[in-house]
């Protein structure tokens, strides 16, 4: 082709990329739920599971600790802090051990004698009266009667301090100034984030909020503002995920082209080379973009880390090329094969689809799209695009004597017995668990940070993460009535030392009937004066003070009771929406434990209740959502091999030449996972992603090694390309084996063993070579 | 009543120096434990009529303050760490934040400093000012911080040698408590106006 036409061609081929580019800039939305790439639920306790993972009390709740400078300085910090944050709706919940009487909204402030309990073990009649009143004066001649005095005349029986006492943790940190400290000298606070906990996006959102409302904050300078919790740790996470992702993609991006230069000498070659490539990306995006209403930023940046199988095809080809050939006819010459490794891929990643994962579906869309784009780019287009001449590989200097070393390795033909026997006894005497159920050993913490939660926590009191008391009924009332039922079973196990504290959704609201029965118990106004005016007369209370006491006894009489719903206008109200789930045709409350000592001690709870109050362990639901998943893509995977044996076979037209391409695949798989388990590693959802991809670039190995051209320059251009794609390979995920992250590991660790393992083995087991 | 409030200030003598007052409060130091009776009476807008109630203070060293009511009934309040606790008879007890309770603060301060003889711990809450009418003085301390000050908006102490026999609470919206201290506290009159109590502290009483 001459110069004109391979420029057009050139030009309309960057085009199409621009408008594909183009086209993804409009249509992709880029999501950050860390949930999709976790396993679909199936029981309900599963289903329960991932949505308290990102949307539960627990998941939203935020752990901040002030300190930097002294103790009063820091409660003046706290104070002006929780002030701040309160006027924000993103936070429904800001405690930080102050006196917080604003809790109860003034405008369900009559409400108190429905919420609070005092009328259930008392009538509000003449001695109940003149008892409270009495104690009032008690408290006036008292150091109390500063604090007291405003509340008086509204709220005389101190209802609202009731409520307050009701309302304050259980276990609450030692106050100072008050406000919560540390026993290290910490201001502490526990904030609710409107955010979902597994929502990085809008969790550094908030994060940033609290950030800045402190920065604003008059002497905040000098002091540190310590974070901690789910929502937190899921924006460190994602940050550090996209750094280091950022990094390694960097460093190995330059590695490679360094790669590509010494390999071909050639920097045209380098550019043409990376067209297929940046083709099969823009397309797999885009139509990603076309199929998912959202898509995942890590399925982006895995998605480029598996695309990277499809860098070799151009690196066969240019590889490949003979002197005085033609670039068409090299690619004619390579292109059953090649087909043949593209379609066994996109088997492979067929797999990832039947895992019913959302994120690994898009994954799957993403790399067959890319793969087959590139692919066919680099049949169709990019031979007309590279120069006519070109300079034969196999004349190499050093890689005649390459291929004579490895030609003369022994390869006696029982190799794969003993392979397989050593494999079979590192997997029987490996140590610890085989597989990973620990859906948490998949978040990349740093342990001191973790350290620091759990510090902060206990002093806290904040809820355990692991556990969840479910209450379920047909409708919010009716939680809130099996709640306030199972209170007194709840405080014999809190006295059995069972838990240490929880918190049930009657705590902040009673239920309808409740309400209703304590209304019943308020006096009218005319029989409210009577009383009031015989409790007063002995008393120096000025005789109409408590005119606003008599208006809100009357407003609490015949006001409609107080709902959830309409409670949900209030901070506290908000706290309660967070507890009540509507699951479809029923409702569950979900009360927070903390400090679970036994948790066998629920079940008699469980089996009273008919199984509508259950402790519902995360830590157990997430183990089986993981084992649950793990067979499935087993399973998927045991269909994705049997394919890929019918599709080599039929390729070769022999299955004794699938034999000698799936042989060696099968072995290194296995030596891979045998040295994984030897080493300690137990084997995560990651790890058989990463097989397949490592079965992926193996199978071109072999596939290629298999190939018996009897021509020495031809074995000595295999022996180039594969050493190439080996070397990039280890390149790439060799970087990612030093994540910090865990799931990177996994893949980088894994990948970088199965290239190096599948390398050897096909080299070895090449049928070629053997002296038959 | 602030007339007379106004008429008692303006008979004494103008401020004495500051290190008149160090040297005042220094002779009022005494080794913990130190008791006092008191009686005090408490003008309150939500009060008809004053509220009398008596028993004794005593400072326990350091931060430790009892504040224990015999009349009208039996209370002991406590304040210790930060925290105060009130006992009451038949009830069990009650505990709150000191920082909830700002005039049991300033209490303390003032209090402690001035069994302590600590003039200079005086000075760190309150600005104080001193007056001299002979044998008697009244020590003025307005709080230093203007939250606390918002409050208790001034404690007058007032005393004759080197005996505090009097302390008057002034708090923000207008209320006051009254405490007579020592000897003084059998001196209660049954019906207590404040120009009384304020005449009986300053020593001018008839």
């Amino acid at each position: 082709m001459r110069f004109a036409p391979r420029a057009a061609l050139l030009a309309a081929w960057l085009v199409c990329l621009g408008l594909l580019y183009v086209l993804i800039t409009h249509t992709l939305v880029v999501g950050t739920d860390l949930r999709s790439f976790m396993p679909a639920p199936t029981t309900p306790d599963q289903k329960l599971l991932m949505d308290q993972v990102g949307e539960g009390p627990g998941s939203r709740l935020l752990l901040v600790a002030i300190d930097g400078v002294p103790a009063s300085q820091l409660a003046s910090l706290s104070h002006g802090l929780a002030a701040s944050l309160r006027k924000q709706p993103a936070y429904p919940q800001v405690v930080n051990g102050d006196f917080d009487l604003a809790a109860l909204d003034n405008r369900f402030l009559f409400y108190r004698y429905l919420l609070s309990p005092t009328l259930d073990t008392t009538a509000m009649d003449a001695p109940f009266l003149s008892d409270q009143l009495q104690q009032r004066l008690d408290d006036m001649a008292s150091p109390a009667a500063s604090m007291l005095k405003s509340l008086l005349p509204r709220d005389p029986t101190l209802e609202l301090l009731k409520l307050a006492e009701r309302w304050t943790p259980a276990k609450s940190p030692q106050v100072k100034d008050g406000v919560w400290f540390s026993s290290k000298g910490e201001a502490l606070l526990l904030v609710q984030t409107q955010a979902a906990g597994f929502d990085p996006e809008a969790q550094e959102a908030a994060i940033n909020g609290i950030r800045s409302a402190f920065a604003a904050l008059p002497g905040s300078q000098g002091a540190h503002l310590l974070l901690s919790g789910p929502g937190y740790f899921s924006v460190v996470v994602n940050a550090q995920t996209r750094h280091e992702a950022d990094v390694i993609g960097r460093i190995s991006t330059i590695g490679f082209i360094v790669l590509l230069l010494v390999a071909y000498r050639s920097v045209t070659s380098l550019l043409f080379g990376a067209l297929p490539v940046a083709t099969g990306g823009l397309a797999g995006i885009a139509v990603m973009a076309l199929c998912f209403r959202e898509v995942h930023g890590i399925t982006l940046a895995f998605g480029f880390t598996l695309l990277g199988v499809a860098q070799e095809y151009p690196i066969r080809l240019l590889s490949h090329r003979r002197a005085g050939e033609t670039a068409l006819a090299s690619v004619r010459g390579l292109w059953p094969l090649l087909m043949t490794a593209i379609a066994s891929a996109c088997i492979a990643y067929l797999a990832f689809y039947a895992s019913g994962v959302g994120g690994l579906q898009q994954l799957a869309v993403f790399t067959i799209t890319g793969l087959l784009a590139a692919g066919l780019a680099t049949r169709y287009l990019l031979p007309h695009l590279l120069p006519e001449r070109a300079r034969d590989i196999a004349t190499t200097p050093g890689l005649a004597r390459l291929r004579t070393f490895f030609d003369e390795l022994p390869r006696p033909r029982w190799l794969p017995v003993p392979i397989a026997l050593a494999a079979a006894a590192m997997l029987y005497f490996a140590p610890g668990s085989f597989w990973e159920n620990n859906l948490a050993a998949l978040t990349p913490l740093p342990t001191d940070m973790l350290m620091t939660d759990a510090r902060l926590r206990g002093e806290l009191g904040a809820p355990d993460v692991r556990y969840l008391l479910v209450l379920q009924a047909h409708d919010a009332d009716g939680v809130l009535a099996l709640s306030e039922r199972i209170e007194p079973d709840i405080d014999r196990l809190l006295a059995g030392k069972a838990l240490d504290s929880v918190e049930l959704p009657s705590r902040y609201l009673p239920s309808a009937a409740t309400q209703k029965a304590r209304q019943a118990k308020l006096p009218d106004t005319q029989a409210l004066q009577k009383m009031l005016a015989s409790a007063l007369q002995d008393t120096p209370f000025k005789k109409d003070l408590f005119a606003p006491f008599v208006a809100d006894v009357a407003a609490a009489r015949s006001a409609p009771v107080l709902t959830p719903e309409r409670f949900a206008s209030s901070p506290l109200g908000q706290r309660l929406s967070a507890m009540l789930v509507n699951r479809g045709d029923h409702w569950v409350g979900l009360a927070t434990l903390s400090g679970v000592h036994d948790a066998a001690a629920f079940a008699p709870l469980a089996a009273k209740t008919g199984g509508a109050v259950r402790l519902l362990d995360l830590k157990q639901a997430s183990e089986s959502l993981v084992a649950e998943y793990r067979t499935r893509i087993l399973k998927a995977l045991a269909v994705a091999t049997l394919l890929l044996i019918a599709t080599i076979a039929f390729a070769l037209r022999s299955f004794r030449r699938a034999w000698h391409v799936l042989a060696p695949m099968t072995l290194a798989t296995f030596m891979v996972l045998a040295v994984e388990r030897v080493a300690g590693i137990p084997l995560s959802l990651f790890h058989l992603v990463s097989l397949i991809l490592a079965g992926g670039l193996g199978l071109h190995y072999a596939l290629f090694f298999e190939r018996d051209t009897g021509d020495p320059d031809e074995q000595r251009r295999t022996l180039h390309a594969t050493i190439v794609c080996v070397l990039s390979a280890l390149l790439v995920f060799g970087m990612l084996a030093w994540s910090s992250i865990p799931v990177l590991r996994a893949i980088g660790l894994t990948v970088s063993l199965g290239v190096a393992f599948h390398f050897c083995i096909s080299i070895l087991m090449a049928p070629h070579a053997s002296k038959e | 009543m602030t007339m007379a409030l106004m008429l008692a200030w303006t008979t004494s003598s103008p401020a004495a120096p500051a290190h008149d007052a160090n040297a005042l409060i220094a002779s009022l130091g005494r080794p913990a434990p130190a008791r006092t009776s008191f009686a005090e009476a408490r003008f309150s807008s939500v009060l008809d009529k004053p509220l009398v109630s008596s028993g004794e203070l005593a400072w326990l060293g350091q931060d430790k303050l009892e504040r224990r009511v015999d009349a009208p009934r039996k209370e002991t309040a406590t304040i210790a760490d930060d925290k105060v606790t009130q006992t009451r008879e038949g009830k069990s007890p009650r505990s709150f934040s000191l920082s909830r309770a700002p005039q049991l603060k300033v209490l303390l301060d003032s209090f402690v400093a001035l069994l302590g003889g600590d003039a200079s711990r005086l000075a760190e809450a309150f600005t104080v000012q001193l007056n001299r009418d002979g044998e008697h003085w009244s020590l003025a301390l307005t709080p230093t911080d203007a939250k606390v000050a918002k409050q208790i908006s001034r404690i007058v102490v007032d005393g004759l040698g080197n005996e505090p026999r009097c302390m008057r609470m002034e708090e923000g919206d207008g209320d006051v408590a009254i405490d007579l201290l020592g000897p003084l506290a059998a001196k209660m009159p049954a019906e207590p106006t404040r120009d009384g109590l304020v005449a009986l502290c300053a020593g001018t009483a008839p």
